[in-house]
């Protein structure tokens, strides 16, 4: 028996090892295994398979080929968004918080008619038009026994809301975090861990949204306040003309609102809904159908937990290595990266100009990304100084027109190619993982100039004197740099800092007579927060960051991807990056050859990727990469 | 390179101070007194008795790379039984209490994958807390494979690891050789005789001593069999082997 067992094996074995032996006629060098096992850890990502090495034993293995077809696969976009996710690092820390007061639903918890804890769902200083309320919850300290303070949290002991008062005060609505089909007239579609873990991957709210106060009934639909619950497309300026006392009235803790100057003269005015100046602005505007233009969140904070969702997702958010409960402004975050790397990849596998990664004007969304840019992007905009100014609908570098409708929050796997975002849109220049990332309009240039023209700002000998030069251009030893860089900055000039707000020329003229003034106590406190007064004159405001370039700050983020990927430097900067990246090391002036060729190759080929890869992975400097064994160059291999 | 372009730089200059004729009369001879070790003629290297036929190597000598961590990850998971990440997480935790295995994020930065939302770069060099990665990862999947594959009736077939019968006892080299060929050329893609040193004899010596040891009276309790506990062993070799994590 032993002996039988013992046979059938040795047959076995033989028969596994017949399919891996390769034949005696294709015997292949360890240098060209090497090589192979390359290819499929830069193409394939992975090592290959004892398969895959069984084929390539073949006599008739054509190195080539299998490249080519390796290259039209998808695998190998993931090796290049590595590369430039390396080099452009499009993930934004966690200490950046996308969370703005018009979009943030936090919770209370009160006592219903019946003593029953509930949570009511509002946002912080929304605007109603109950002077007991406005800016505030919508239940008094009367009706409910609290009162919120600055920060959010509960003071006083709750005591039970009446029936009445409720159904005056809020209401109950099915939200889109919960059901599929929030926008129905009675939405049964409900949340399901396992059913939505495959339907809908990476989407899913924290227990604490789905369950009551009690932590085990099922939440069926959520009470939020009646002005947030308002599903309103458009409302009107809302101006009080009531005084603003010193304390806050109404045993309140928060003051009632201030109202601006500008409420008073456009009182009654049509708005968008969508935005922060509707928020701030008017009483009639809420969170819409389902509380679709806002985030939930399991508690009062500034911030509070809403998905669970990758922390990273290094593979892609198909392939998550983790689960994580996180903050309602991680989820945009996240989805802002996933945008970047997603356009990188297909730029690639498409096989594209590469140019595109800078000058496209289309992009890639999902469902979060399509609800962040239909009803989320405009929420930074604007501010009080820009609303003085005129600025009261945003302009978008994202059209939401142009957004796709089917897109729902949900649809997490499903990415949809938006053909043309808008006539600002610029690549990866105009998208808000690379304009939050590079806050400033100089670290926007910079990072601009180091990845795609591989060059740096290194100042060499540099004497710094004492200066009160304001111009970098000008300034001793600032000017070997910035004389490059302020150029190349204020192509941003008309992108928000730390923001992705546009601020159009109609409203914004790089040199503006109204903001005029050449010292800081001359300008208008409105105009400094875009006009600098250390190039302003007396007559006219200049906008801040134009001095590098006026024409360059009205080119916009256009003008800096036709500048970058004009540049001679631009194809050999590709080259090298790819070659560096593929060779595992540096290159220097003895690659100079090597690069050139690379470099040629990918601008005469219309600057596609497939053909450079192509070109470095079948070049005698990849081939041969990996030789430092004394007994393969002592024999006399030439690598 | 440039670091020896460099130092060929000076070692030309330094020859072409030797060689140069002296423009000038010659400086007196010192005296004794401050005269230093006398000085060594420069002469051509191939007049140095030995040289007069030495090649010399001009040519790039490049290390291997490090293999990307994401690569990394994805070669584990096709180890793995092509697994998605967190089917791999659980299946390596398993039930038994073995510890053999954390969590995916545990390991994310030893293994030197880049964190861009604090810009922390990739990690292309080797350190001591990514080898311990190397080695806990390893010997997670080694162990698992040998549970799926050496103890299973799982057919050779489906086998990702393991695709051989690793049930007989005592072993000879010869029957060790065919079955560590198909481990070699899963982790390292090519066959075990083109290796540089005698690596199949040096692995058997892994494997028999590994053997021997559960073998022997006293042994401490094991939830492998000696033939098994073999197997694993020469598993983690080859996981650990700097041929798997560079190219």
């Amino acid at each position: 028996m032993v002996r039988r067992r013992s046979v059938l094996a040795s047959a076995s074995l033989a028969m596994a090892c017949a399919a891996l032996t390769p034949p005696a006629l294709a015997e292949r060098t360890l240098q060209e295994y090497r090589y192979f096992r390359a290819l499929s850890i830069d193409l394939q990502g992975r090592i290959p398979s004892r398969a895959e090495v069984a084929r390539f034993e073949d006599p008739t293995f054509d190195v080539g080929q299998w490249v080519d077809e390796r290259l039209r696969a998808p695998a190998w976009a993931e090796r290049m968004r590595t590369l430039y996710m390396d080099l452009l690092r499009l993930e934004i820390t966690t200490a950046v918080q996308f969370n703005p007061q018009s979009i943030v639903l936090r919770r209370q918890q009160i006592l219903g008619p019946d003593g029953t804890p509930e949570y009511v769902y509002y946002r912080f200083n929304q605007r109603r038009s109950r002077p007991e309320t406005d800016g505030d919850f919508c239940l008094t300290a009367a009706e409910s026994g609290v009162t919120i303070d600055t920060t959010g949290a509960q003071r006083g002991t709750p005591t039970r809301v009446t029936a009445a008062t409720l159904a005056a005060r809020t209401v109950l609505v099915r939200p889109w975090w919960l059901y599929r089909d929030y926008r129905a007239a009675a939405p049964a579609d409900r949340f399901n861990a396992s059913a939505w873990a495959t339907r809908f991957p990476n989407f899913a709210p924290i227990t604490q949204l789905q369950q009551e106060p009690d932590g085990t009934t099922v939440t069926a639909a959520v009470r939020v306040c009646r002005e947030e619950a308002s599903t309103a497309a458009t409302g009107t300026v809302y101006f009080a003309n009531r005084p603003r006392p010193a304390t806050p009235p109404f045993g309140r803790i928060i003051n009632v609102p201030a109202e601006s100057a500008w409420a008073r003269t456009n009182a009654g005015m049509p708005l968008a809904c969508s935005g922060d100046v509707a928020f701030r602005s008017s009483a009639d505007c809420g969170c819409g159908p389902g509380l679709e233009r806002c985030m939930p969140g399991a508690n009062s904070g500034t911030n509070p937990p809403a998905f669970t969702f990758p922390t990273r997702a290094p593979l892609g958010p198909d392939d998550p290595l983790d689960q994580a409960s996180q903050a309602q402004d991680d989820w945009n975050l996240f989805w802002w990266s996933q945008e970047a790397q997603r356009f990188i990849e297909h730029m690639v596998s498409d096989d594209r100009d590469f140019r595109d990664v800078l000058t496209a004007r289309d992009t890639w969304v999902n469902g979060p990304l399509a609800t962040f840019y239909k009803h989320h992007a405009a929420a930074s905009c604007c501010s009080a100084s820009a609303i003085t100014l005129g600025y009261t609908q945003p302009e978008g570098l994202f059209d939401p027109a142009r957004v796709p409708s089917a897109l729902l929050p949900h649809d997490t796997a499903t990415w949809t190619r938006v053909a043309d975002r808008g006539p600002n849109a610029s690549g990866l220049l105009t998208m808000p993982a690379f304009l939050v990332k590079y806050g400033s309009r100089r670290a926007r240039a910079h990072v601009l100039y180091n990845a795609f023209l591989c060059r740096d700002f290194v100042a060499e000998n540099v004497q710094l004197a004492p200066s009160t030069e304001p111009d970098l251009m000008r300034r001793p030893g600032c000017a070997a740099c910035h004389a490059t860089l302020e150029p190349l900055a204020a192509y941003f000039t008309r992108v928000a800092e730390n923001d992705w707000t546009w601020l159009p020329a109609a409203r914004f003229p790089v040199m503006n007579p109204m903001c005029a003034g050449a010292t800081a106590a001359a300008m208008s406190a409105t105009c400094r927060a875009f006009y600098d007064p250390a190039f302003s004159s007396a007559s006219m405001g200049m906008l801040r960051s134009a001095y590098g370039s006026a024409a360059n700050a009205d080119a916009g983020p256009i003008g800096a991807a036709r500048a970058i990927t004009q540049s001679p430097e631009f194809a050999a900067c590709a080259a090298e990056n790819v070659a560096s990246a593929f060779l595992g090391r540096s290159l220097g002036v003895d690659d100079a050859p090597l690069t050139s060729g690379l470099s040629q190759t990918f601008s005469a080929g219309g600057y596609r990727m497939r053909a450079l890869v192509r070109a470095v992975v079948l070049s005698d400097a990849y081939r041969n990469a990996n030789n430092l064994d004394s007994d393969t160059w002592r024999q006399g291999a030439s690598p | 390179m440039i670091r020896c372009t460099f130092a060929l730089a000076a070692l030309t200059l330094a020859l072409g101070a030797c060689d140069a004729a002296p423009s000038t009369a010659p400086a007196p001879a010192p005296t004794p007194t401050d005269a230093g070790p006398a000085p060594v003629q420069a002469v051509p290297v191939t007049s140095i008795p030995g040289h007069e036929t030495l090649t010399q190597d001009a040519t790039r000598k490049e290390g291997p790379r490090l293999m990307p961590a994401e690569t990394y990850i994805r070669s584990y998971l096709a180890l793995f039984g092509n697994l998605a990440p967190l089917e791999v997480q659980t299946r390596a935790r398993g039930a038994d209490g073995s510890a053999l295995f954390d969590a995916w994020n545990d390991y994310l930065a030893a293994l030197g994958l880049p964190d861009y939302r604090v810009d922390q770069p990739r990690g292309n060099q080797t350190n001591a807390l990514m080898m311990a990665t190397f080695e806990r990862l390893g010997v997670a999947l080694c162990d698992r494979a040998v549970e799926r594959d050496l103890r299973g009736t799982l057919p050779l077939a489906q086998r990702v690891v393991f695709a051989f019968d690793g049930t007989p006892a005592n072993l000879t080299e010869t029957d060790f050789a065919p079955r560590f060929d198909v481990l070699h050329r899963t982790f390292l893609a090519y066959p075990a005789r083109l290796a540089q040193t005698d690596r199949t004899r040096r692995f058997f010596a892994l494997y028999q001593g590994t053997v021997a040891r559960h073998r022997a009276t006293g042994a401490p309790a094991s939830r492998f069999t000696p033939e098994q506990a073999g197997w694993a062993t020469v598993c983690y070799g080859l996981l650990r082997h700097p041929e798997f994590h560079a190219y």
